[in-house]
């Protein structure tokens, strides 16, 4: 038996593990000692990671659309097919009728390769993934005010935290190697504060629980930081020497007095009171936050609020602190790093600079597009109005994972031309034209980087089944059909390229990423890597503050519940993976909606009966399950089930600074389904 | 037969030969740290702190083929793998104990094919510890830290070198088989063997005194069942890496040709004890950790006369919060 | 059964199904003949209350009760519709193959209930286990003193082995069925077991019973108020089973394994776990 020390697939904790190799298949899985951040723990779907490599289900051969049916091609045919009509939708519509969207799941090198695709071979800065769902808003939003949108400290920071506000995240469920930092943090004595509408068990093991309305949450936020200039608790020297703007954000918090707040979100002045003051009277306090946060139509606004929050308490670049968003999937960081995004390159080099564009172009071989791209639900609307004719899908279930689910499959029955690669069949592949098999994370090197900025190396343990290729190598042989040098022997090499293009990885080398990896930045070979960011500098100079304003709450009289979305310990997202493992599937093998017993009571509902939850435009059949973790007038579903898929009922109302979707707050109403 | 003495220089040598006929297991490092896999020449990890992963595993593994199935008009034929002969070299004391504990429960009635199968199949090596790791209480569970028996071969390491001891006919063949490594040992050899180990033993007992059965049911019934649960992650792990934990599922993969799978699983999750119907025995997570404990230290005795846990403190090493077996016990008892 | 009963590996035995029979909208009885010549000397060697763990191959095993008794051909299950594995053999044709390991647990205790007189009560498809004993005491009569039998379903659509009940009698066994919701096409009684026990009045003697565990705890502590003595009520118990050898530990109840210590327990060991 073989023992192969990789990086789990999940989430973005990024633990380390090592899978159990036998005569060519992965039979186990068990975590690292040795592991700088998890430290020989896992969550459950860590210690199940092997559990669906060698499903039945596996994709092994490329699979070619003939009218209604699928069937089996060669990769020859595959390949030469897709770079054919990507080809043709080009010099007929122009680059911009053509979308990539890779694959938070995929490597860096993968990402990188597949944002070079759609750059230098198609053309368009049409590439995006589903960060734009996630935590674009801390791109976006951190950006601005820190100038870099990643999390700031490392999660092991956390341990030195006096004080740690938790918020938008149900932390125990999503990341639970965070939540077990957190724990031990406030079993040391930190106070831990944590706002979420629902009852979870974080929230329920805090110090302070806050209960928010759903959407309220720049309300609080700057009550929290009104309070805390008002009793003197800002951090005067830290303003002063390092951030501008401060004296519009006090004047526009003053308005957020304890009443106000108490109006407008439903948390009292005494709860108000204990949090604030426990914040901003610790040492070291640290923000953790996650899709509670982002997922609004003013997913941005809530971001800035929390980086004004830390920035006038001095709370940034030091050991404890910090602001530190959770990325979901285990890759989603390096996606972004590598420039999967449609306005920047690899670095967050922006396409519309002239001097990043000519050094991508020069380092590529070619010209490139200047004008940034669609993001992801654009790209979907786009389709759906025939703008958009052809687009490659790595590893992505829109069909699953984004709002408005007829939306999406108007969108994608609707092109020309759809390319997949995936590990398993999906809701979205059974659309596609062409199916490419891919390897999944225990079949292929490359490299993941965590929510922590860890860069990490995933290691081959076994082959990929059937004919099933790396991915890497999949993009790559496109670009070299479609005229782009692309040659590469070997994942390691397509990272010495990232190194050389992308100024915070230029010092990650295969050879240099041990157990503990790098945290990136990371410019030189001989850099040990940047665990605490800003510590004397921001890359902007001086941080800014960005004064925001609590938007009013819509209710709608006829849809008088507002059904929030969110994830379970035992699924992972779309459950491509986590329902084909038959002990996570069986601790949660199906949909329900989580409805308050009062609100049940009112209509009849008992647990275990059928429900219709309706929006305005859609409905769906649901089991209902009456708990007391949700509050009066709200529902929950999680979102991995087909059978009730949560973003049939979820629309999009962007938020505009950042185009994510506002997954977390839909009108909707329920009535008995008999 | 008489204990021998093995120079550390040999050990490689040995190894190279019992390989040419056996797999053989042994600590090795990866990525730093000390696990049990396949020998093939790495440098040995004998003198590291025992590995997480359980030598248990290669008798009952996370995942493994019960049969394959394939159909024909309707009929079938089922083929089985035969199991391997393997070496295994390093196991601990506490990780035999757990074997011992498995022989009772997998062996009784009616014996459990497929680990019986590689039971015999394997040639188990056990060096005792005299080093042991922090979160270690074997004594305190009385499977530690020295092996009495149910060994093939025992090594104590004992400075210049080891002390080897025989504990069945399949342990004296390779002694006789492979004598050249080997001379004879020393009264010293025997004298330090017994310090290291009273030292080990003591220093073990520092940290965890023995407690009795009596000790241990009433520790179970003051602790707050309900608090553990609030503080439980779910993570299934306390039980997935215990050497004695053993619970498994059986399912089945692919149509109309598949195999019949058997992969551990853990009394920890909610849909163990879950019946179709839905009613569900143990519903609430704070019920089955207490099951588990009961398990461990009631009913395992019970059954096999033995404890169900062998102090190896694994559990602790893995929790992501604090209610593992030690941390649990330690507090009730404090 | 096994061929090789030294050791447990888990390969089933294929039994063919020879008959269906429709015993309710989502129940039938499924009478299977091992394909394997050999073990048609074997077959009839269980005990009325043991069960056997049935395959669908790619579906996956489940534990099911024997519902023939070993005095009769053939080997009958009988089987109602409740998750995949059931729904699995559920779709089985006469001439399909199925797989059966076993047979396991304990059985009846039917030496004890010898010379003694048996009330055999239970309801929903718990009934199914119980016709095992029925078929087995109508079989042996004269070794048992009076035998009564107390059957209660939801309707009269959902109740078992109707054609049954006549030869029962004519075996010299009481029969009392009623059903908890009354329809147009049922005649007979309507109420609860217990009150049906209430009209039958047994004499104390020894008790079989399975069925929903409301439904047991009640009837059981009734008997006990009738003057039964708890070591002589048997209760035969479900679990989620995996392996029915005692090693998987999902079927533990208390220190028990209901696989091998049970399925049939008697009422003074586990009233208190009920």
């Amino acid at each position: 038996m073989e023992m192969i020390a990789t990086t789990c697939v999940y989430c973005g904790c990024g633990c380390g593990l090592y899978l159990h190799v036998e005569d060519g298949r992965v039979v186990g899985a068990s975590p690292s000692p040795a592991h700088p951040m998890s430290r020989g723990r896992l969550c459950v779907k860590g210690w199940l990671a092997h559990d669906f490599v060698h499903h039945p289900d596996r994709l092994k051969f490329p699979l070619i659309r003939r009218g209604e049916r699928m069937v089996r091609g060669s990769w020859e045919e595959a390949l030469s097919l897709t770079a054919k009509r990507l080809k043709e939708i080009k010099e007929d519509s122009g680059p911009d009728a053509l979308a990539v969207l890779t694959s938070a799941k995929g490597t860096n090198e993968e990402n990188y390769l597949l944002a070079k695709l759609a750059r230098a071979a198609l053309k368009t800065n049409n590439v995006d993934h589903v960060a734009r769902l996630c935590h674009a808003p801390s791109v976006a939003g951190l950006g601005a005010s820190l100038g870099s949108g990643a999390m700031t400290n490392p999660i092991r920071s956390l341990l030195s935290a006096d004080a740690i506000l938790v918020t938008g995240s149900n932390t125990t469920e999503q990341h639970p190697l965070i939540a077990a930092h957190i724990l031990e943090a406030q079993s040391r004595g930190a106070t831990l504060i944590v706002a979420d509408p629902r009852k979870t068990q974080i929230a329920m093991l805090a110090d302070v629980h806050l209960e928010p309305r759903l959407g309220s949450d720049v309300a609080w936020i700057n009550g929290i930081l009104n309070l805390i200039i008002e009793r003197g608790l800002a951090d005067e020297d830290f303003i002063k020497e390092r951030t501008e703007g401060f004296s519009a954000l006090r004047e526009s918090v003053s308005k957020y007095t304890p009443e106000v707040v108490e109006r407008v979100s439903g948390i009292s002045a005494h709860y108000l009171e204990r949090a604030a003051v426990a914040f901003g009277e610790a040492p070291r306090a640290a923000v953790v936050y996650a899709m509670g946060t982002t997922q609004h139509s003013n997913g941005t606004d809530n971001v800035l609020a929390l980086a004004n929050l830390v920035l006038a308490t001095g709370n940034v670049g030091r050991e404890g602190t910090g602001i530190n968003p959770l990325r979901g999937h285990q890759n989603v960081q390096g996606a972004c790093d590598m420039g999967a995004l449609p306005a920047v390159y690899s670095g967050y080099a922006k396409v519309e600079d002239r001097a990043a564009r000519e050094k991508m172009a020069a380092a590529w071989g070619t010209d490139l597009p200047s004008g940034p791209g669609l993001t992801a639900v654009e790209i979907m609307e786009a389709a759906e109005e025939g703008r958009i004719r052809g687009i490659y899908i790595s590893g992505e279930n829109p069909m699953m994972s984004y709002p408005d689910r007829e939306g999406v499959k108007r969108a994608l029955e609707s092109l020309e031309f759809l390319a997949v690669a995936e590990i398993f069949p999906t809701e979205t592949t059974a659309l596609a034209n062409v199916v490419f098999p891919v390897a999944s994370f225990a079949e292929k090197d490359g490299t993941f980087t965590s929510t922590e900025r860890r860069v990490q190396r995933v290691r081959r343990a076994v082959l990929p089944p059937g004919e099933a290729r790396s991915e890497w190598e999949v993009a790559a042989d496109l670009m070299r059909r479609l005229g782009i040098d692309a040659d590469y022997s070997s994942a390691e090499e397509v990272m010495e390229e990232i190194a050389s293009v992308t100024p915070s990885y230029g010092g990650i080398s295969y050879q240099r990423l041990g157990i503990s990896g790098l945290h990136w930045p990371c410019p030189d070979t001989n850099h040990p890597g940047t665990e605490i960011l800003h510590r004397d500098a921001f890359p902007i100079g001086r941080a800014r503050f960005f004064p925001v304003e609590q938007p009013e709450l819509d209710f709608d009289p006829d849809y008088p519940l507002l059904l929030t979305t969110g994830r379970s310990l035992f699924h992972f997202h779309t459950g491509t993976m986590t329902r084909r493992v038959h002990l996570l599937d069986r601790e949660r093998p199906g949909p329900t909606v989580d409805i308050n017993p009062e609100d049940a009571k009112a209509l009849g509902v008992r647990r275990g009966q059928m429900v219709v939850v309706e929006s305005a435009e859609h409905k769906l059949e649901i089991e209902a399950d009456v708990t007391e973790e949700v509050p009066r007038g709200t529902v929950f579903i999680p979102f991995h089930f087909q059978e009730a898929p949560a973003n049939l009922l979820t629309v999009k109302n962007l938020d505009p600074k950042s185009k994510i979707p506002d997954f977390k707050r839909t009108h909707v109403r329920i009535r008995r389904a008999d | 037969m008489k204990p021998l003495f093995l120079d550390p220089d040999n050990l490689v040598p040995l190894l190279e030969e019992l390989a040419e006929t056996l797999e053989v297991v042994a600590p090795i490092r990866v990525e730093g740290e000390p696990v049990f896999a396949t020998w093939r020449g790495e440098p040995l990890a004998l003198d590291a702190d025992n590995p997480l992963n359980s030598p248990v595993e290669f008798f009952l593994p996370q995942k493994e083929v019960l049969f394959k199935y394939v159909q024909y008009s309707g009929r079938y034929t089922f083929s089985e793998d035969p199991p391997k002969s393997r070496l295994i070299l390093g196991m601990r004391p506490c990780d035999l104990q757990a074997i011992k504990v498995l022989d009772e429960i997998f062996g009784r009635e009616l014996p459990d094919h497929p680990y019986v199968s590689k039971r015999r199949s394997t040639i188990i090596v056990v060096k005792n510890c005299t080093d042991p790791g922090e979160e270690c209480f074997c004594a305190s569970m009385g499977s530690g830290p020295a092996a009495e028996d149910g060994y093939d071969l025992l090594l104590t390491d004992v400075g210049p070198g080891y002390l080897v001891e025989s504990g069945s006919p399949a342990g004296m063949f390779i002694l006789r088989a492979h004598s050249c490594h080997f001379q004879e040992a020393l009264p010293e050899h025997l004298k330090e063997k017994e310090r290291l180990l009273d030292l080990a033993e003591e220093e073990i007992r520092k940290r965890m005194p023995a407690l009795t059965p009596e000790e241990i049911r009433q520790a179970i019934e003051e602790t707050d069942w309900e608090e553990a649960e609030k503080r439980c992650l779910r993570c299934g792990g306390c039980s997935l890496v215990c050497p004695v934990c053993h619970c498994f599922s059986v399912l089945d993969q692919g149509v109309p040709d598949g195999e019949r799978l058997r992969c551990r699983d853990s009394c920890t999750f909610s849909g163990f004890s879950r019946m179709t119907s839905g009613a569900n025995p143990r519903a609430s997570l704070g019920e089955r950790l207490r099951h588990w404990y009961l398990d461990k230290f009631v009913y395992i005795p019970e059954k096999t006369g033995m404890l169900g846990c062998v102090g190896c403190g694994r559990c602790s090493r893995v929790c992501l919060s604090d209610v593992d077996r030690w941390s649990l016990l330690r507090e009730a008892i404090e | 059964m096994r061929k090789d009963s030294k050791s447990c590996s888990y390969v089933p035995l294929q039994a063919e199904v020879i008959d269906i029979d429709v015993e309710s909208s989502n129940t039938y009885l499924i009478s299977l003949r091992p394909t394997d010549e050999e073990d048609e000397t074997v077959r009839l060697a269980y005990s009325p209350g043991q069960f056997l763990m049935v395959s669908v191959f790619g579906l996956g095993e489940c534990p099911i009760s024997i519902a023939s008794s070993p005095t009769r051909d053939p080997l009958q299950i009988c089987v109602r519709e409740a998750g995949k594995i059931t729904q699995g053999i559920m779709a089985s044709r006469v001439g399909d193959v199925l797989g059966i390991r076993g047979p396991f647990g304990n059985g009846f205790p039917v030496e004890k209930m010898m010379e003694r007189n048996v009330v055999i009560t239970g309801g929903g498809s718990g009934f199914a286990t119980l016709r095992s004993l029925i078929s087995y005491i109508a079989d042996h009569r004269e070794k048992f003193q009076d035998v009564t039998v107390a059957y209660g379903a939801r309707t009269s659509q959902d109740l078992y082995f109707t054609s049954e009940y006549g030869s029962w009698q004519a075996a010299g066994i009481e029969v009392g069925i009623t059903v908890d919701m009354m329809d147009a096409s049922w005649k007979g009684n309507v109420g609860l077991v217990t009150s049906l026990l209430a009209d039958l009045n047994p004499s104390p003697g020894t008790a079989a019973l399975c069925g929903p565990p409301m439904m047991i705890n009640a009837v059981a502590k009734d008997l006990v108020r009738r003057g039964f003595l708890e070591p002589d009520i048997y209760i035969s118990l479900e679990r989620h089973m995996k392996c029915g050898v005692g090693k998987c530990e999902h079927c533990t109840m208390g220190p028990y394994h209901v696989c091998t210590e049970g399925p049939i327990f008697s009422y003074d060991v586990v009233g208190d776990l009920l």
